[in-house]
């Protein structure tokens, strides 16, 4: 018997800005001009907070801290694209996209400062990341599956890395999300470098979006650094998620420009030619090109911008650096809704602890202690 | 074989102790071969497979695509086939992963093969806290392996243990869950002899003698202890450190003897108690030492709740002065 064709999918990739700030003739761009301001804005403010994350770092005024340089269009327009209905889980490097959705930048220091009391995110269906990556996937999918189930008309995005495309959880992920038809989008910042490993040592498949149609899911590749093709692709798929079609995989081909953290050294592994050819793609100038040539901006108003960025940064950082230490009596809130026996114990144990540390001068005056207990 | 007879030492620390003893492993049995997350070109996140990448090339030296549970499966397939695998999973907090491996499979299979497959790999990651690390990078899991049959588990807490015991590891015949304390990494110094050496399996280490009290501890914690046991010596004890080394299969007659010799005994570890292996300890010595106990056991882990984000972290992992006033408690019974 002959071979036959049963299935053959082809996976499409969307640029419409150019590197240059030139748009692409054949295709209608329709983003609303507020809304290309407010993109540009939040693209702006968060390298501006990126950059003083790091000083603050390198000063020891914080610890591990995360950049995402390089990929702001990724990370802050899919999330600015949700409705506040919807569930947004974002991975750990994913201040841009919580910032997106309101939250204020002091508690994202205050978390990456190794304190508890950072977790505070703008909107109720803003979820914690997960560190130990992609776990979140299948959570989302139940995420999606309740939106569904309630008929709510809500969707849930998600983002995860070329690096946790390779995990069991992706699979098992869109397994669920494609046989359910669940309300999903998920966003796949390909930034080329998981730590040290390469986006080519991931998977031999040609593009990550392609991965998608084995679930019968929707795949697209979209040119990350590219605000307005990141906007397109994640409005069409929020579209079609709460229009009851079914999931969709948006590959972000992006670029991690910094370090993967700030304890890695990204110059042990690649090379600075390729950080500078990928500086030339980068989102931010690009958007600028595009929005002065469509008369939407100016030096003054980039000035502006720059000006108020970095007063709302510097308020920020104000604001973190003037919360008082936690109490550690604060880690035994918020374990159960009621909590059992050992914990009642061991908090009396502690704070037994503290007395005897504060009587030694070992502690700080510290704050009342936060939470519910028990 | 000790690692005090003869050739010359130098000074390294636990990453310096690790990286040779793996390099002197596969120079010597080129079966042996690395793989996991950015062990290769980056030579691991902590360095500890600095240079392998360079020296062994990248068919021994393999950076993996970011698959935990991935590189668990395919240790245990390589390790069948008559490699000796060694894996790293890069941070504690990533073990969890690879559980459904370890407790289906690489504990089982020897048996349920009845000794036709068998899974000599070593299964190395960081542990513990205390270096300011972000959330599930400070965890102490070792009560998970612990619990599951077949496989044994190590973990050092000095450089010359360190080099021993990682070369001890890759020869042993059955799998090895091999603990590397992140907060010793680069703190912890010592004589290293130069040569390859195995420390064996299954043997404690008296870190200190003293005779009123046992602090019975493992990895980081055991310079804890010993800082306690200085403590208390200022008040007139003397307190026994012993240093477990392996956790499974745990040496009973070091911890037996201890137990004998002073009568009390504090289990110091960075874990939960709840379920933890200092649990399995206090059980092993009610059972066959209860009449040598002059006080109940007493166990000095971590609270029963999650690690906490790092602020936080050295009111939630005992410090010194806990085990110390658990000690002064122990005595005053």
């Amino acid at each position: 018997m002959a071979l036959e064709t049963v299935s053959q999918e082809k996976t499409q990739r969307l640029e419409i800005l150019s590197p240059e700030g030139c748009i692409d003739a054949a295709v209608s761009v329709d983003v609303p001009e507020p809304v290309l301001l407010d993109i540009y804005r939040k693209m702006v403010e968060i390298r501006l907070f990126d950059e003083r994350a790091i000083k603050l770092q390198r000063q020891g005024r914080l610890g591990t801290y995360p950049q995402i340089l390089g990929q702001e269009a990724s990370q802050v327009i899919p999330a600015l694209c949700l409705e506040p209905r919807d569930w947004l889980v974002p991975t750990y490097r994913g201040q841009g996209a919580y910032y997106a959705r309101g939250m204020q930048l002091r508690y994202s220091l205050l978390y990456w400062a190794g304190d508890d009391r950072g977790v505070r995110f703008g909107q109720e269906r803003d979820m914690i990341f997960s560190i130990p990556v992609g776990t979140h996937l299948t959570q989302v999918a139940g995420l999606a599956w309740a939106s569904k189930l309630k008929g709510d008309g809500s969707v849930a995005l998600t983002y995860l890395g070329d690096g946790t495309s390779s995990k069991g959880d992706f699979h098992e992920a869109l397994t669920f999300a494609g046989q359910f038809k669940l309300p999903a989008i998920y966003v796949i910042e390909n930034n080329h470098w998981a730590i040290s490993v390469p986006r080519e040592r991931q998977a031999a498949a040609k593009t990550l979006a392609q991965k998608a149609h084995g679930y019968g899911v929707f795949g697209l590749q979209v040119d990350g650094n590219d605000p307005l093709a990141v906007w397109a692709a994640a409005t069409r798929a929020i579209a079609r998620a709460r229009a009851g079609q079914g999931p969709s995989v948006i590959e972000c081909e992006t670029y991690r420009l910094g370090h993967h953290t700030t304890a890695d050294d990204a110059t042990r592994y690649r090379s600075s030619a390729e950080v500078e050819a990928w500086k030339r793609k980068d989102p931010v100038p690009r958007l600028r090109r595009y929005l002065e040539k469509r008369g939407l901006w100016d030096e003054a108003r980039e000035n502006a911008l720059l000006d108020q960025a970095q007063a709302m940064v510097q308020a920020e950082v104000d604001a973190y650096e003037a919360f008082p230490p936690p109490n550690p009596l604060d880690m035994f809130s918020e374990n159960y809704e009621r909590a059992p026996w050992p914990l009642v114990e061991q908090r009396a144990q502690l704070e037994k602890l503290l007395e005897f540390k504060a009587d030694r001068q070992e502690v700080p005056a510290l704050p009342p202690a936060e939470g519910r207990f028990p | 074989m000790s690692a005090a007879n003869g050739t010359a030492t130098r000074e390294l620390n636990l990453v310096q102790a690790i990286n040779e003893g793996l390099r002197q492993a596969m120079e010597a049995d080129e079966r042996v071969l690395i793989l996991g997350e950015d062990v290769g070109v980056n030579g691991g996140v902590f360095r500890v497979t600095e240079g392998l990448y360079q020296k062994f090339g990248g068919e021994r030296v393999i950076d993996t695509p970011l698959a935990e549970l991935g590189i668990m499966g395919a240790s245990i397939g390589l390790a069948v086939a008559g490699l000796r695998p060694v894996c790293e999973i890069q941070f504690d907090g990533f073990l969890p992963s690879v559980l459904d491996q370890v407790v289906c499979h690489l504990g089982r299979l020897r048996n349920r093969s009845r000794g036709h497959n068998t899974v000599p790999l070593v299964l190395r990651a960081p542990h513990g806290g205390l270096i300011h690390a972000p959330e599930h990078h400070s965890e102490s899991p070792e009560a998970y392996f612990c619990h599951t049959p077949g496989i044994k588990v190590v973990v050092p807490s000095t450089p010359e243990d360190a080099k021993g015991l990682i070369i001890a590891a890759i020869k042993d015949p059955d799998p090895v869950v091999f603990f590397e304390p992140k907060l010793l990494y680069r703190a912890a110094r010592g004589p290293v002899p130069e040569r390859p050496y195995e420390t064996a399996l299954g043997k404690a280490r008296l870190a200190r003698e003293g005779g009123d009290i046992s602090l019975i501890c493992w990895g980081a914690m055991v310079h804890t202890c010993l800082k306690a046991a200085e403590e208390l010596s200022k008040d007139g004890i003397s307190a026994e450190v012993l240093d477990l080394r392996t956790l499974a299969p745990v040496d009973l007659e070091s911890l037996l003897s201890t137990v004998e010799k002073t009568g009390r005994v504090v289990i110091a570890h960075e874990a939960p108690n709840m379920g933890s292996w200092a649990a399995e300890l206090c059980a092993l010595i009610s059972e066959r030492a209860l009449l040598k106990l002059k006080a109940p056991v007493r166990r000095v882990g971590s609270w029963d709740i999650r690690m906490p984000l790092f602020r936080l972290e050295r009111f939630y992992i005992p410090d010194a002065e806990r085990v110390a006033l658990a000690a002064k408690e122990t005595l005053s019974f």
